[in-house]
């Protein structure tokens, strides 16, 4: 063996430590918080999912209410029409209030 | 284990952090104060969860973690600011308590001398059991560049041992 090796050797001696058996309350601390951080990010995905759907829902909204804006009023058979696209928009918006006021929907 | 885990299953990464716990809260205890190794250890395998499905299955799921322990060590010392290279450390309390009173004190006083790079290499060399390339790809540092601080790692130690 040459010097260098059995310095290599005395030092690798001085460090070395028998492995312990594992710490099992570090263990649970690590695990509760993957727990939580996975938690946390189906919490986020969920957010997400909601914020597309009432992007998706308000610009759908926007563009009816351009698209009636375009209309004229609309007759009926017997000759009478709507007074104008307004009442067809609160009709929509009416409908559009009773899907955001499910119980779904106010749990936030 | 590892691909498990890569694919969220909580279980099998709690698996590995038993298998692996004690190794790198060994080297964090050893390269930092002690205090709040046992934290950042936490830190360390959260980002390893955060980060499962970036192991590349290149080398052993023990020196990807040691890399995430030595660049999260890296980025403590860099929030709680430069420290002076050559602040005492502690060791005597984390050095295996099978060695004789005289060669713990000797080393710990040693250790305590060495920058944090030197340390760092010579925990992983000495102290884990990693070849020279092993600890390179662990501290991100190129092989030449690993060689020389090792080298210099061992002479101040030697020097310190023989002085003792």
């Amino acid at each position: 063996m040459t010097v260098d090796e059995a310095l290599d050797a005395r030092l690798s001696a001085m460090f070395a430590e028998p492995d312990p058996a594992p710490d099992e309350a570090f263990v649970a601390r690590v695990h509760r918080a993957v727990l939580a951080e996975q938690r946390i990010a189906a919490m986020r995905r969920a957010q997400w999912r909601r914020f597309a759907v009432e992007a998706l829902a308000s610009a759908t909204m926007i563009a009816v209410f351009w698209l009636l804006g375009r209309l004229g009023p609309l007759k009926m058979e017997l000759g009478e029409g709507l007074a104008s696209p307004a009442t067809t928009a609160a009709l929509i918006l009416g409908l559009w209030f009773m899907v955001e006021l499910r119980p779904a929907a106010t749990e936030r | 284990m590892a691909k498990a885990a890569a694919r969220g299953d909580a279980a099998a990464f709690t698996k590995l952090v038993r298998l692996h716990e004690g190794s790198i809260r060994r080297f964090l205890r050893r390269l930092t104060r002690g205090d709040g190794a046992d934290d950042l250890a936490q830190e360390v395998f959260l980002k390893a969860w955060r980060m499962s499905g970036h192991w590349r299955q290149e080398g052993s799921y023990k020196s990807w973690l040691m890399g995430i322990a030595w660049k999260s060590f890296l980025d403590l010392q860099r929030e709680e600011g430069r420290r002076s290279a050559r602040e005492r450390v502690s060791f005597n309390a984390t050095l295996p308590p099978h060695t004789d009173a005289n060669a713990r004190i000797d080393l710990g006083a040693a250790l305590a001398d060495l920058p944090e790079r030197e340390r760092a290499v010579a925990l992983l060399c000495f102290g884990e059991g990693y070849s020279h390339g092993e600890a390179a790809e662990i501290m991100g540092l190129p092989l030449g560049t690993l060689k020389s601080i090792a080298a210099r790692a061992k002479a101040a130690l030697a020097a310190r041992l023989e002085a003792a």
